[in-house]
């Protein structure tokens, strides 16, 4: 909970009045555009005809143009300083560690950290960790080999400089990483939400409870984590879950407090604007939808101004009772990479994971498959039951679920039901959404 | 913010400040060196951070503050 000891990571920062919070990023954000400006060549050329002098408002920010995940690939694109190209911002032989993306979207951005930038991306991880209860005490288990993937890697650094002890997980199977959070008592999870679950599986059918695994705190990485899925991992491992968002390129940018309602922007390590989803010119009001628009403020190796993450959140209200003053999302809708329009209708796969977990808890696996029927789309959901069922126990889920997912999403769903044991099973990020409709064409 | 918290945050900007200080000029005596070098560079990776929580407030706190 919030109150272990000292429940601010910096209470200067967290608490500090909203305007004054403003003041800090408008300077530290004219300071970025101005160091970017000398040191980046992408920014040097996008950023021309702008003085950092002249951006003394919101107003004023909004008027620069935004960067996306296309404009860094093609600044990278094979150039020198390679692999970084124009996007570097700092001298090549500071680069200390090389990440990447993940791909899911297209060609991965190479992303470097020089140590000071990777100091300033461990300090964001210490306020997330601090806020969601971790202390000196803890045992961190981290059940992933982390490879050139950022999330684990800075959790991993973060708790250490925490104080707690980290144990790293890759290179066991999922029995050896139950059996090693026993050995070594871990009170502490870094996790997918996917593997959180899948973790759960397996200890059920070691004859384990995940609830008796001893696991006080969890924080979710690498996938949305709708508020039923956060539900059900609180509910079969017995411990608070908390759930962050943020990315490779700009870092986590927005984490969940003690409240666990709604996330706080990482302020004044970021400036975060949400914008109106058709113009990205406006921003939008509380309770609406907007993309997330993110300029971290202190990475110089890597300068990002004003990048669209393509992260879709709910704009939250104004104030915490945990006394934090940041600003806040009141939830995560998905990305806009996956909003897709199926007949018609805008249609995100985060209200399929929503509903399949808050209402049908003995489905443990799915996948949302679409397709082109001659002109037509077909969107098709299959499911894996946790354990064989009857046939009309699942004709009768099916007929249920059938009407849910038309009332939810405004679709029909063509359900196909498969074996226990059937579907993919993912440990980082996970693919249970497949668009084929350009890939295969139409079928008549 | 309160006078006594302003007062404590100077006086830790000015810490910082100092190690910022004494960490660049280790650097700079420790050229050819790279055991002073590295860990030189080590300590102003933290630093940074340090900047970024703590010295950036008072400063906006002492602006604001003389504006009041």
């Amino acid at each position: 909970m919030e109150g272990r000891i000292a429940p601010y990571w910096n209470r200067y920062v967290e608490t500090l009045p909203r305007e004054r919070l403003l003041a800090v990023e408008l300077e530290r954000f004219r300071q970025m555009l101005s160091y970017a400006k000398e040191h980046s060549v992408f920014c040097r050329d996008r950023y021309s005809h702008i003085e950092p002098e002249d951006v003394r408002t919101m107003t004023d920010v909004r008027s620069l143009p935004l960067i996306d995940k296309e404009d860094l690939r093609r600044a990278q694109d094979e150039k020198e300083p390679f692999p970084f190209g124009d996007m570097l911002g700092v001298a090549p032989d500071e680069v200390s560690v090389f990440r990447q993306t993940s791909g899911t979207t297209g060609k991965p951005v190479y992303v470097p950290e020089s140590w000071e930038s990777w100091q300033w991306r461990v300090e964001v991880w210490c306020h997330i960790l601090w806020m969601a209860g971790f202390r000196e005490q803890d045992r961190v288990f981290i059940p992933f080999g982390y490879n050139v993937y950022v999330a684990f890697w800075e959790g991993h650094f973060a708790a250490e400089k925490l104080g707690c002890m980290v144990v790293p997980g890759g290179a066991l199977d999922t029995k050896g990483r139950i059996n090693k959070i026993r050995e070594v008592k871990a009170t502490a999870l870094l996790n997918t939400p996917t593997y959180g679950l899948h973790l759960a599986e397996e200890a059920a059918k070691m004859g384990l409870r995940a609830s008796d695994l001893g696991i006080k705190r969890m924080v979710c990485a690498g996938e949305p984590l709708p508020h039923a899925t956060r539900e059900r991992l609180e509910d079969v491992w017995g411990a608070e879950v908390y759930d962050h968002i943020g990315g490779t390129e700009p870092c986590a940018w927005a984490a969940m407090c003690g409240e666990r309602r709604g996330l706080h922007i990482m302020e004044p390590f970021f400036l975060v604007e949400f914008l109106d989803m058709d113009t990205l010119s406006r921003e939008v009001e509380e309770g609406e939808l907007g993309v997330a628009v993110v300029t971290p403020l202190g990475r110089r190796s890597f300068p990002l101004i004003r990048f669209n993450t393509k992260d879709v959140v709910r704009k939250g209200k104004d104030g915490c009772a945990c006394g934090r003053t940041s600003m806040m999302i009141e939830a995560v809708a998905g990305r806009a990479d996956d909003l897709r329009k199926i007949r018609g209708v805008l249609f995100t796969p985060v209200s399929v994971e929503e509903l399949l977990r808050a209402e049908f808890p003995s489905i443990t696996e799915y996948e949302i498959i679409v397709r082109k029927k001659g002109v037509m789309d077909q969107i098709s959901l299959r499911i894996e039951p946790s354990e064989e069922m009857g046939e009309p126990v699942m004709k009768e889920m099916m007929t249920r679920l059938s009407e849910r997912l038309k009332i939810k999403t405004n679709l029909t769903f063509l359900i196909e039901p498969v074996s226990p044991g059937g579907l993919p099973r993912y440990t980082l990020k996970s693919k249970r959404f497949k668009d084929r409709r350009e890939e295969e064409g139409g079928e008549c | 913010m309160a006078p006594e918290d302003r007062l404590i945050l100077l006086e830790i900007k000015d810490r910082i400040d100092g190690i910022e200080r004494l960490a660049l000029e280790l650097k700079d005596l420790g050229k050819g060196v790279p055991a002073i070098q590295k860990n030189a560079r080590s300590i102003l990776g933290v630093t940074h951070a340090l900047r970024f929580g703590i010295s950036d407030i008072v400063e906006i706190e002492c602006a604001q503050g003389r504006g009041e």
